[in-house]
């Protein structure tokens, strides 16, 4: 048996740099540690400073994420201060968020994920020759179009919110902006030609009806087979080529999910509470988890630091949540290895528990049994992950589909306006209160709690759909989710892991890598990689 | 053809999502059309493995020539000035920075954290974060105030929060097309041809302004009036072109009823948001703003107001960016 340890640093960008270590035996990942590198505090900053501080300060936790960041901010005000959200206010934040995951779909799958397809790994694919014309870094047919029409769904982020990234726009009580009749139109014109120059031109090959059609993963290999069209665009394309290469064989994970939902159905919406969030949700929350179903409750998520750099002892509620750094390399002599915390969510009848965030959770919550006639209710991933399990290509997919999703509620939205009502309802901006709010950005559940006394705040905790992905080990020893699903993970060639890079980027996590080999046995380093990636 | 490297250190990203919305040029144009050579890009960069880490080696080392050096993000320092709150590559990022920085030919700061600490060094800034040549409006920052690259210029600045891309385009094809010579700096090291004119040069309610009409609120109230008297909108204080060049070729935060946060300014974000001071104009006995456009003595300022209150015709007190 050979054994090694590869050493991935850094592996990633949302809270900071991520590192990788993983143990590595007859070429199959059989353990790994995720590390995330990079400190700045910002829940310590947000303390003591004015409510609406975390408007302007979350966004910039990540730039990838700051209109989600903004988003959740703002329901976390809205909770806290009891306010009232007229429809069009609802309307406009569940456009800018829609149009800020649009805009992430592309971009991450063209410049930061399709990359590696092309990676020399595949050369013996009878398909690489196609992958290297259309996926090649700058000079791909796809690539070019991808990236560049990318920008054009926060172009309409930008008609609402001023700019992208970075607006504070939506504000408690609803947003900022008084749009008039050019701003929708232009909006509405700005994302048909990106549907007609990207979408379905040169994504799906067919209409967005079309692709909604799908139900099961039956349905999709049909869907590829239909004709040419379809067959050879990048969706097709990229269908096939998964197969070829393996992408649905691994990168599974720990196979239970958590999806925070977002997006309001205006009318069920306009005092936002706690309690009524579930069922005001388009795109649906929940938990899945051994095979279950459960309603989402905030109030059973907690915060383990047992492997965190951070003091503390026990699980805390985010509303307790504590936020006290210490020296790394102190807390490397207590076993901890990690700038993030590891979020657990209490499952009832299972206890606390690493839960997948991102598109896939979604997909699953979307196909729970129930849900009223305004909520996502989509068959198609609970079938995908019942046919081949979970992977990084059923991840991808999970993804992507939700393009033409989204595209199709957004323009629904933009047509609900209406214009001559309200946007804005000035709040009572009370002294004391606590508020949570979420969201999912493009790549994940993402929650605030907010915690007011005496006009200002006295505690602020976020967990981010990375935290909740690249957490480490808790106090019980259990890996979080990305280090689950690297295990099992093939590699082909140790002096290039490019496999390491697809698990860890089909989690979307924002990640930069250096990877380090080092010899199992001797220590020696064998190689030094840049895995290199998502932003 | 010249050559680029771009790290993030204490960063969001932000600069870079906002670099990737660039058109003419587009990212893609700047490589294939005008030759940057980017040698790595955290999110962009082609090379992995061993090729990787030998460009940051070769470069910091000068076996490699390194046009320009780009930072995005905060320099980090805690704890105790070891910079192990920042790791990268198995070392902390200071280390990476302090030799890049010395080996580059031209270092340029994108964004507020680069340039002066940006949100993580806002009090009590947690991670020890400063700017590459400035702390805020203090000037030293990591590198100290009479640092010069080889090419003997100091750190070009670009902030915002983020940088618009049109900002950081230009610069990087002026700076690969031999015209350094013609980016004039100011006293922050920010290009003048970008940072001369105020945040509200070009402001669709500048109107308003004149003639001291303000919003009454937001979502439909900010079809009417300016943002700066009850607000906290810095847009008369603030150096940046957001409304010349336009943000994503669209808008502008003070265009779409959002009050200027000041953040092209090393003291963004403002007064570190204690309470009260979030989206609100500060005033001086209940009614006069405490801070008036540059330049401005608080006298003629409420001499000025009191005229143009008087002179403001019908139409400045109604809607006017009506449905």
């Amino acid at each position: 048996m050979t054994a090694l340890d590869l050493f991935v640093s850094p592996l990633g960008r949302v809270e900071g740099d991520l590192d990788v270590r993983v143990t590595i035996e007859d070429g199959v990942v059989t353990s790994a540690w995720t590390e995330a590198a990079m400190f700045r505090g910002f829940e310590i900053i947000l303390k003591g400073k004015d409510p609406q501080a975390g408007l302007i300060v979350t966004p910039r936790i990540c730039g990838i994420c700051g209109g989600s960041h903004l988003y959740k901010a703002c329901y976390a005000l809205d909770t806290a201060w009891k306010t009232h959200v007229p429809p069009n206010g609802t309307l406009i934040r569940n456009i800018a968020q829609a149009c800020e995951t649009l805009q992430s779909i592309p971009r991450y799958f063209y410049a930061l994920f399709a990359i590696d397809l092309v990676n020399k790994n595949y050369a013996h694919s009878p398909l690489y020759d196609e992958a290297v014309r259309r996926f090649a870094p700058y000079v791909g047919t796809s690539y070019q179009t991808g990236v560049v029409l990318s920008a054009k769904p926060v172009e309409v982020y930008a008609i609402f919110g001023g700019q992208w990234p970075h607006s504070s726009f939506m504000v408690p009580g609803g947003v900022m902006c008084g749009p008039n009749l050019a701003d929708v139109t232009r909006s509405t014109a700005i994302l048909d030609h990106w549907k007609n120059h990207w979408l379905e031109k040169q994504w799906l090959g067919c209409s967005i009806e079309r692709w909604m059609e799908i139900k099961t993963w039956a349905d999709m290999q049909e869907w590829v087979e239909e004709n040419e069209s379809q067959y050879n665009s990048d969706c097709g394309f990229f269908i096939r080529y998964a197969l070829d290469i393996g992408l649905h064989e691994y990168g599974g994970g720990c196979g239970n999910y958590i999806a925070s939902g977002t997006y309001f159905e205006p009318s069920l919406y306009e005092n936002p509470t706690i309690e009524a969030r579930n069922g005001a949700l388009i795109g649906r929350s929940g938990v899945y988890a051994d095979g279950r179903w459960h309603d989402f409750d905030h109030m059973r998520i907690a915060e383990d630091v047992s492997h965190s750099y951070f003091t503390g002892t026990r699980r805390l509620h985010p509303w307790e949540g504590e936020t006290d750094p210490i020296d790394p390399q102190i807390g490397r002599g207590s076993g901890k290895y990690s700038w993030a915390k590891s979020p657990r969510y209490d499952v009832p009848g299972s206890g606390h528990m690493p839960l997948e965030a991102g598109p896939l959770a979604r997909r699953v919550a979307a196909g729970a049994p129930a849900g009223a006639a305004h909520q996502d209710h989509d068959p198609l991933f609970v079938d995908m992950l019942d046919k081949l399990g979970p992977s990084v290509f059923v991840r991808q997919m999970a993804r992507l589909h939700e393009a033409p999703k989204y595209f199709q509620w957004t323009k629904q939205w933009l047509s609900q306006l209406y214009l001559h009502d309200s946007f804005y309802t000035k709040p009572e901006e009370l002294e004391s209160g606590k508020g949570f709010g979420a969201t999912e950005a493009a790549r994940g559940a993402l929650l605030d709690w907010i915690v007011l006394e005496d006009g200002k705040i006295e505690n602020y905790q976020v967990i981010t759909p990375t935290a909740w992905n690249i957490g480490p080990r808790d106090s019980d020893g259990t890996p979080g989710p990305i280090e689950q699903a690297l295990v099992g993970t093939p590699i082909a060639d140790v002096d290039d892991p490019v496999e390491l890079g697809h698990v860890a980027r089909s989690f979307d996590s924002c990640l930069v890598c250096t990877v380090h080999a080092y010899d199992g046995k001797s220590g020696r380093e064998l190689s030094t990689f840049v895995v290199n990636g998502m932003v | 053809m010249a050559s680029v490297l771009w790290f993030q250190a204490g960063a969001c990203s932000g600069n870079t999502m906002s670099f990737l919305n660039a058109e003419e040029p587009n990212v893609v144009d700047l490589i294939v059309d005008f030759g940057l050579d980017l040698l790595w890009h955290p999110s962009l960069g082609l090379e992995l493995g061993e090729n990787a880490k030998k460009i940051f080696t070769d470069c910091a080392e000068g076996r490699r020539n390194l046009d320009i050096f780009v930072l995005e993000g905060t320099v980090i320092q805690a704890p105790d000035k070891s910079g192990r709150y920042d790791m990268f590559a198995d070392r902390p990022m200071i280390d990476w920075i302090n030799e890049l920085a010395a080996a580059a030919q031209i270092v340029v700061a994108i964004g507020d954290c680069a340039c002066w600490g940006g949100i993580p060094a806002m009090e009590p800034n947690p991670s020890d974060s400063t700017g590459l040549q400035f702390h805020k409006r203090e000037r030293g920052g990591f590198l100290g105030p009479d640092w010069r690259s080889r090419s003997s210029l100091p750190v070009i600045n670009i902030p915002g929060c983020p940088a618009h891309p049109d900002w950081i385009t230009q610069i990087l094809v002026a700076l690969a097309t031999g015209r350094a010579g013609d980016i004039a700096l100011d006293d922050l090291h920010r290009p003048q041809t970008f940072f001369k004119t105020f945040t509200q040069t070009g402001c669709t309610r500048v109107q308003f302004f004149e003639y001291k009409q303000s919003t009454t609120s937001f979502g439909e109230g900010t079809r009417s009036g300016c943002l700066f008297y009850e607000y906290g909108c810095r847009g008369p204080m603030t150096h940046s072109p957001c409304n010349r060049i336009l943000w994503n070729r669209q808008s502008s935060k003070t265009r779409a009823g959002m009050p200027c946060t000041g953040c092209t300014e090393p003291e963004f974000p403002f007064f570190d948001l204690a309470p009260g001071t979030v989206f609100k104009t500060q005033k001086v006995a209940g009614t006069i703003p405490k801070e008036i456009p540059e330049g401005a003595d608080h006298l003629s300022y409420m001499a000025h107001a009191a005229a143009a209150r008087i002179a403001a015709p019908q139409w400045s007190k109604e809607d006017m960016f009506v449905v």
